[in-house]
């Protein structure tokens, strides 16, 4: 638990140097895709589901914000608070029809559903803009300033993670990794695994849904690109890279992302063949992510020290 | 209005054909190999692209229609051997992952080599224009495709039920063990079943091409599609994702008459049904 | 008393009738065992009472109770608990643990408790310990639960069971795949659970059941062949002809 500590403290510190060394609007998306990857290793890690459609929560929580904005002119404490909501009931569902399969079925229709939002999004375009993306997302008053924006996602970020550390200790986050580890076993112990993976369902698309609101402020637009299911796959991505065996690996999952696809489309509009061939290499030979390759690091060091 | 409605059925059987070549060739695959090719609708595009490869290059139609799937054939072989082969030992989430990053990779491919926008193909000469039904009057190609579809599935029937090579690849989808105690090479039957499934996405690219046109995006637009053809069926029947495939179709089709917009959505209420009424799938047994 | 009871209970997988009409009685706090060659139905009667199988007809009554088709993770609540056949532990999470997930399971706190932190609950702390210390592994409780040696696993596999204090112990075939010295000490601990738990045992090594048990019915053909105390099994022409006739 002392250790936790230390990896907060660390993340606050790295949040100021952050607007130092990056445009605070980057910082900034880092921070919320750093929400939303540790989300996704809830399920993924922790539950052991791999769920290919978590953009249908960043998305919906993107749109719900952008058109609370866009239409009434919504205060943003009535719009966080509306966006967790709303995604707990859609998790709920989506989730409540995705778990009665298991393994690659459950894959399957999280993608596919992901999908069927992603075509309500881009058909509706009276709503949602479409293809074009809603415009007009204007932060308020006092969060106008890139800088202000910024401080603003790491207080929420650093909240958003300190919860879902609490989760991941309480009895809930025990009982995923047991229903990763072992379903039969845990349901042999009293345990209904179907409502623990609904749980852990709720509970990623619930933060994912925030962040997607947040996000919204951003760039002031709604992209379609928000809920379309490779958005999905990038979220995937930042989890896996970063390390899924570690609480805090798919925050570095999410600063390698976002660094990559900024320095990337610098000098090759082709971003998505770059993050292809990079997630076949961490599939074919680093499964254990950034986390093990710092692990393997700090273990030679630790040989070499003991030798010399 | 019935001429609509019966063109518009028409062409959902149409379609509904070609989701069910994508759709049985991803069963195959998910049966044999227990992945889910997230490649599959990239393979579709790649059927495609050939076809316009050949028909640039060579000329014809129906060279074209010949040549395009084998090259799929052979690019979904060297996914096979060179990349999924090698994760048979990992969990099957880091095949899937690969997969997909496969099929970023290549629909980047596509577009680097064939450009971002979309083209089409025209159909042969002598399948030109439309013919009457009586009822209403209907492209001839699509008749043809429709023709052409059905003889494929019934040539993939008899190939699964009538042959030696057949019956491994459906004691692989049954129970893989077995396959392997009847001492075949199971890395043999897993690329070929791959193969097989990327002869089915890429004669169905290509057959499309003058229906859909081409664009990069076309695989990663029909790979949902695909999937939900195979939840709705249910695991490793063939027989079952052919109908779903024609009953997606069809569907999609028929909402297009009343409600444009929603012809994707409906596709995914159906799926969302299916689930609710019957997790298994429509043809699942378990 | 008997504390569990099973009526004329048929399971049939299409045609083939795995069982086909038992009727037994447990009686409380004796070890009852279920013995039979390898396919006379024992783990399909075993796991129509587990609630992994829906039996095709008949009644499990657990304290005069019809719990006929409970899903299987009701069970624990009502004082059931099981051990498997193939060492079934969560690898992943450390000795304590494991033993933790089932104490939560049977927690009368479990609802209200759902977010603190899952090692401060009050009162588990005590029973985890008990059910490591019942099976001899509480110097083991830090460790990964994956780097036990087998036998240690399958200890640790009883502590789990152990740990929701149940009033009914299902053991399926506590020793199968163990070595000699591993079996051994699982039938020690068989034998220091006897009396203080009911105890039904899924087994087909003789000499073990023969050892420790109070009661034995023998299955053969999905139905019941005999019945009665070990002596009474071991003189019974019937059995030996249902063994040595498959081994002949």
């Amino acid at each position: 638990m002392r250790r936790d500590r230390y990896s907060f403290l660390l993340l606050a510190v790295l949040a100021i140097v952050a607007p130092l060394v990056l445009r605070p609007v980057i910082a900034a998306e880092i921070l919320i895709f750093a929400i939303v990857a540790v989300a996704n290793n809830i399920i993924l890690g922790y539950t052991g589901l791999l769920s290919f459609g978590q953009a249908t929560f960043f998305g919906v929580g993107a749109y719900i914000s952008g058109l609370m904005i866009v239409h009434w002119d919504a205060p943003l404490w009535l719009i966080l608070p509306t966006a967790v909501a709303a995604n707990v009931l859609l998790a709920g569902v989506i989730g409540y029809l995705c778990v009665q399969r298991i393994g690659l079925y459950f894959i399957m229709l999280t993608f596919a559903f992901n999908q069927m939002f992603y075509f309500i999004a881009y058909s509706w375009t009276t709503l949602t803009g479409g293809e074009d993306g809603l415009p007009g997302v204007q932060r308020p008053e006092w969060l106008r300033d890139d800088l202000a924006f910024y401080t603003f996602v790491a207080v929420l970020a650093l909240i958003c993670l300190a919860l879902m550390k609490r989760i991941v200790d309480s009895p809930w986050g025990r009982l995923f990794q047991a229903v990763r580890d072992n379903p039969d076993r845990a349901a042999a112990t009293g345990h209904n695994v179907r409502l623990i993976k609904l749980t852990s369902f709720v509970v990623a698309g619930a933060f994912t849904g925030f962040a997607g609101a947040v996000y919204a402020l951003l760039y002031g637009i709604v992209p379609v690109d928000a809920i379309y299911w490779l958005r999905s796959g990038d979220i995937v991505f930042m989890t896996l890279i970063g390390g899924s065996g570690n609480f805090f690996g798919p925050v570095i999952g999410a600063v390698f992302f976002i660094w990559l696809s900024e320095t990337v489309s610098l000098f090759w509009n082709r971003w998505p063949m770059i993050l292809g061939i990079v997630f076949a290499l961490v599939v074919l030979f680093l499964r254990g992510g950034i986390v093990e390759v710092l692990a393997r690091i700090a273990g030679v060091m630790r040989r070499r020290r003991d030798a010399g | 209005m019935t001429f609509l409605i019966v063109s518009q059925i028409i062409n959902g059987v149409v379609t509904g054909m070609l989701y069910a070549l994508m759709g049985v060739g991803l069963t195959l695959i998910l049966g044999v190999l227990n992945i889910p090719n997230f490649a599959h609708g990239v393979l579709y595009a790649f059927g495609a692209y050939f076809m316009l490869a050949v028909t640039q290059l060579i000329g014809g139609f129906w060279l074209g229609v010949l040549i395009a799937p084998f090259g799929v054939v052979a690019l979904g072989m060297l996914i096979e051997y060179f990349g999924v082969r090698q994760l048979y030992a990992a969990h099957h989430d880091y095949q899937l992952l690969f997969l997909f990053a496969v099929a970023l990779i290549l629909q980047e491919a596509i577009i680097l080599i064939w450009g971002p926008v979309g083209t089409s193909i025209l159909p042969p000469e002598h399948l030109a224009g439309a013919v009457n039904l009586g009822v209403t009057i209907y492209p001839k190609y699509r008749l043809a495709v429709m023709v052409i579809t059905a003889a494929i599935v019934i040539a993939l029937w008899l190939f699964l039920t009538r042959t030696n090579v057949g019956a491994i690849v459906r004691a692989g989808i049954e129970n893989r063990g077995m396959v392997e105690v009847l001492g075949i090479d199971v890395q043999k039957v897993f690329l070929l079943t791959f193969g097989i499934g990327a002869w089915l996405a890429g004669i169905a690219g290509s057959l499309a091409t003058p229906i859909m046109g081409l664009t990069p995006s076309m695989g990663f637009d029909i790979l949902p599609i695909t999937f939900v053809v195979v939840v709705i069926a249910g695991l490793g029947s063939v027989v079952g994702a052919i109908l779903a495939g024609i009953l997606i179709g069809l569907a999609q089709s028929l909402t297009t008459i009343w409600f444009p917009e929603a012809a994707q959505v409906v596709i995914y209420l159906l799926m969302g049904l299916t689930i609710i009424l019957r997790p298994q799938g429509l043809f699942g047994k378990r | 008393m008997a504390l569990l009871e099973i009526r004329d209970l048929h399971k049939n997988f299409g045609a083939v009738a795995a069982v086909a009409g038992v009727t037994l009685s447990v009686e409380q706090g004796s070890l009852h065992a279920i013995i039979g060659p390898n396919g006379a139905g024992k783990t399909t009667f075993f796991n129509c009472i587990t609630g992994e199988v829906a039996p095709t007809r008949g009644h499990v009554l657990f304290d005069g109770r019809d719990i006929t088709g409970s899903p299987p993770h009701r069970l624990p609540a009502l004082g059931i608990s099981r051990s498997f056949q193939r060492t079934s532990i969560f690898p992943r999470l450390s000795v304590a643990e494991n033993v933790w997930v089932s104490a939560y399971g049977t927690h009368p706190l479990a609802a209200g408790a759902m977010l603190r932190h899952a090692d401060t609950i009050p009162g588990l702390d005590e029973r985890i310990r008990d059910a490591l210390h019942e099976v001899g592994l509480e110097r083991h409780a830090g460790r990964l639960a994956d780097e036990l040696s087998h036998g240690d696993q399958r200890l640790l596999d009883f502590a789990i069971a152990l740990a929701a204090s149940p009033r009914l112990l299902l053991l399926d075939e506590p020793t199968a795949g163990l070595s000699r010295s591993d079996t051994q000490m699982v039938i020690e601990l068989v034998e220091r659970l006897k009396g203080r738990y009911t105890l039904v045992l899924i087994e087909h090594k003789m000499d073990m059941v023969m050892r420790v048990s109070d009661r034995i019915s023998v299955m053969y053909f999905g139905r019941l062949l005999a019945e009665g105390s070990p002596e009474a099994i071991r003189g019974d022409l019937r059995v030996r002809e249902a063994y040595l006739g498959r081994r002949a």
